[in-house]
């Protein structure tokens, strides 16, 4: 078999395998895709023992050669940006859609039972929730000032490996900022009331309107799951399960009982490691994948090794420069070593 | 985007019954309206003629400013303004008239989430047209927009505008976008719209079971919806508008039963009875020989 593509995703937490919508749709509808017979995704397969969170290999139960590194450092991402796709002959793949659609050339498709008209309705809904849901959702994640400062970033700040974690949220909040100014106007952002009254509402509108087309359903389409699945849990799942200050949207959300069940079942179902512990808060995650870092990243020891001699050469070397500790030649009793050493400091003055 | 004030508003509305005066504003028809605006505002007319609901076409070359949303078309009904499709069904409804009463709630779901792939497809897709196809911005797009301003002013809000939806495709991911790919998603998006379409006459086929219209005259059994409107008013545009190169409405051409579909509406609503926008109706009959 030709060599594995592999998936970049960003790492887990809020009970979710991925926290970003992007990522999670990627890994939502290559697992619907591979698994068109979901009983063959059980725990048992793939045992929490098992679990690697950095690189976690799907391929084991959908047969799809597709390595899944879950990861909490977009820089370490061949394309700079997470999700990413990386293959043999296409390279890397960045966005979310282009994701998806390589991995259905490749055939692995979560659509192949749809009808030309099932197919359709797809495309129409994807739209309903990139045009009404996606903006108000970036709003409450990444702008609105509580949600923001105390969850967010909380958790991308704890998450992001160390120099990051002080600038990236930062940066991704402007750049969410920016999108939403551009999509909204400016005026927008800073009326309010207005942005609460017509956009807040819009979404919410498009959460009855999901929960009415899912009704009693399982599934979008039926009994099996589809891309459009996908979609719709990777937009909904953050939000159910985050732990927002400023819940309001997720207040309707939790209202509408077919959705909040919809999303319990495909995460039970796809990924029930991630999902079984409800409280599986950001702490316990990032903490899970410091425990088991050093277990997966086979540089891991060799980094240890390497700052640790970087460090005590920089002491060396300060306390060398300083005079505190200064090398002699030739030998000589203690009676000489004292004013040698004087002689060296004034040198060091001079200097 | 909807007004700040429309729920207030509609409640207001709701009392008064649709004057006879009600106006459509848009830009110059001849000489300054693009693709995107002529198309939505297309929408608007053919939403309120299946309404049955009055209205006349007022054609300013400075509508967009005069909108308070700044996007046209927007309508003047009494003492309100109100602009862009959306809310203007709400508003209408709020007055009693409703073109998707009939369906039933996941009907509904389905109408509003096909009017959004328009939105995010067509549209968008017009507006990467006009805007970022350099060819089209030099030989159409500028020459249109600035049409009504003299010299440097219309060179510069050209560029003003041209500025701002390039800035909007880059947030939305579309300007890395070749313009293959656009006519792609076109393509895709009309093949889902047949594909819905099949072999009906409108989009959703539920009788509407509540018929409060005042100017009812010989009401069809099977009514069109606001999604039909909307579909109508982008399709027709395409299919009649000339641009630098035929592929966009190639795109749509390939699909029999949308053609089919919009000479339906276009016959409905369209020939006979708009006498009060002579001069749309005859750029209409020159379109329609296009169209044929």
């Amino acid at each position: 078999m030709a060599a594995p593509m592999e998936l970049f995703c960003w790492a887990g937490g809020w009970g979710l395998p991925s926290v970003d919508p992007d990522c999670l749709a990627v890994l939502v509808s290559a697992a619907a895709a591979a698994g068109a017979a979901p009983a063959r995704l059980g725990p048992a397969r793939f045992s929490p023992a098992r679990r690697s969170p950095l690189l976690q290999t799907y391929a084991r139960f959908t047969g799809a050669p597709l390595k899944v590194h879950r990861i909490a450092n977009p820089w370490r991402s061949p394309s700079g940006s997470l999700p990413a796709l990386k293959t043999k002959d296409e390279g890397v793949i960045s966005k979310m859609q282009q994701i998806i659609t390589h991995l259905r050339k490749q055939k692995y498709n979560a659509d192949y039972d749809l009808s030309a008209k099932q197919g359709a309705d797809t495309l129409a809904f994807v739209s309903l929730l990139e045009e009404k849901l996606l903006p108000v959702l970036i709003h409450t994640f990444w702008v609105d000032a509580k949600n923001y400062v105390e969850h967010t970033r909380k958790w991308y700040a704890e998450t992001i490996p160390f120099p990051l974690n002080f600038f990236l949220p930062n940066c991704m909040h402007k750049q969410h900022l920016e999108r939403l100014q551009l999509m909204w106007g400016d005026g927008y952002m800073e009326d309010e009331e207005k942005l609460e009254k017509e956009l807040y509402r819009d979404a919410r509108e498009c959460l009855t309107l999901l929960s009415q087309r899912l009704g009693s359903q399982k599934f979008f389409f039926g009994d099996s799951p589809a891309s459009l699945d996908a979609f719709v849990f990777s937009r909904l799942a953050p939000l159910l399960k985050a732990k927002l200050p400023n819940g309001k949207l997720q207040q309707h959300l939790k209202s509408l009982q077919n959705l909040c069940n919809y999303c319990a079942s495909i995460l039970s179902l796809y990924f029930p490691w991630d999902g079984g512990d409800p409280l599986a808060s950001a702490p316990r995650a990032a903490a899970a994948d410091g425990g088991s870092d050093a277990e997966d990243d086979p540089h891991k020891r060799r980094n240890q090794v390497l700052s640790v001699l970087l460090g005590l050469g920089a002491m060396l070397g300060y306390a060398f420069l300083s005079g505190i500790v200064s090398i002699q030649r030739g030998t000589a009793g203690p009676a000489a070593r004292r004013p040698v050493t004087i002689e060296e400091d004034e040198d060091e003055e001079e200097e | 985007m909807a007004l700040a004030a429309e729920a207030f508003m509609t409640q207001l509305a709701a009392a008064e019954p649709w004057p006879e005066n009600a106006a459509l504003y848009q830009q110059l028809k001849d000489e300054q309206i693009l693709l995107s605006d002529n198309a939505s505002s297309l929408a608007v007319q053919a939403f309120l003629q299946m309404c049955n609901l009055p209205v006349r076409v007022v054609c300013r070359a400075n509508a967009e400013y005069m909108s308070p949303s700044g996007k046209v078309p927007f309508i003047h009904v009494g003492n309100q303004v109100v602009s862009e499709l959306g809310p203007i069904v709400q508003f209408v409804k709020a007055k009693g008239h409703s073109l998707s009463d009939g369906l039933d709630e996941v009907q509904k779901a389905e109408m509003k989430a096909y009017m959004e792939l328009v939105n995010n497809m067509l549209l968008t897709a017009e507006l990467y047209l006009q805007w970022c196809d350099d060819v089209t911005v030099e030989e159409i797009t500028h020459l249109r927009y600035g049409s009504p301003y003299p010299w440097p002013l219309n060179r510069i809000l050209s560029y003003q505008k041209q500025w701002e939806i390039r800035r909007k495709m880059k947030a939305i991911g579309w300007a890395g976008k070749s313009l293959e790919q656009v006519l792609e998603d076109v393509d895709q998006c009309c093949q889902a719209l047949s594909q819905r379409l099949g072999t009906q006459p409108y989009f959703f086929n539920k009788q509407c079971k509540g018929l409060t219209f005042q100017y009812r005259r010989l009401v069809p059994k099977i009514r069109p919806t606001e999604l039909d409107a909307l579909v109508f008013g982008h399709l027709f545009t395409i299919l009649t508008t000339q641009l630098t190169s035929d592929e966009l409405s190639e795109k749509v051409k390939n699909y029999s039963n949308l053609i089919a579909f919009c000479r339906r509406i276009e016959q409905q609503y369209f020939e006979g009875h708009d006498k009060d926008s002579s001069s749309s109706a005859t750029s209409r009959s020159a379109k329609r020989s296009l169209l044929r």
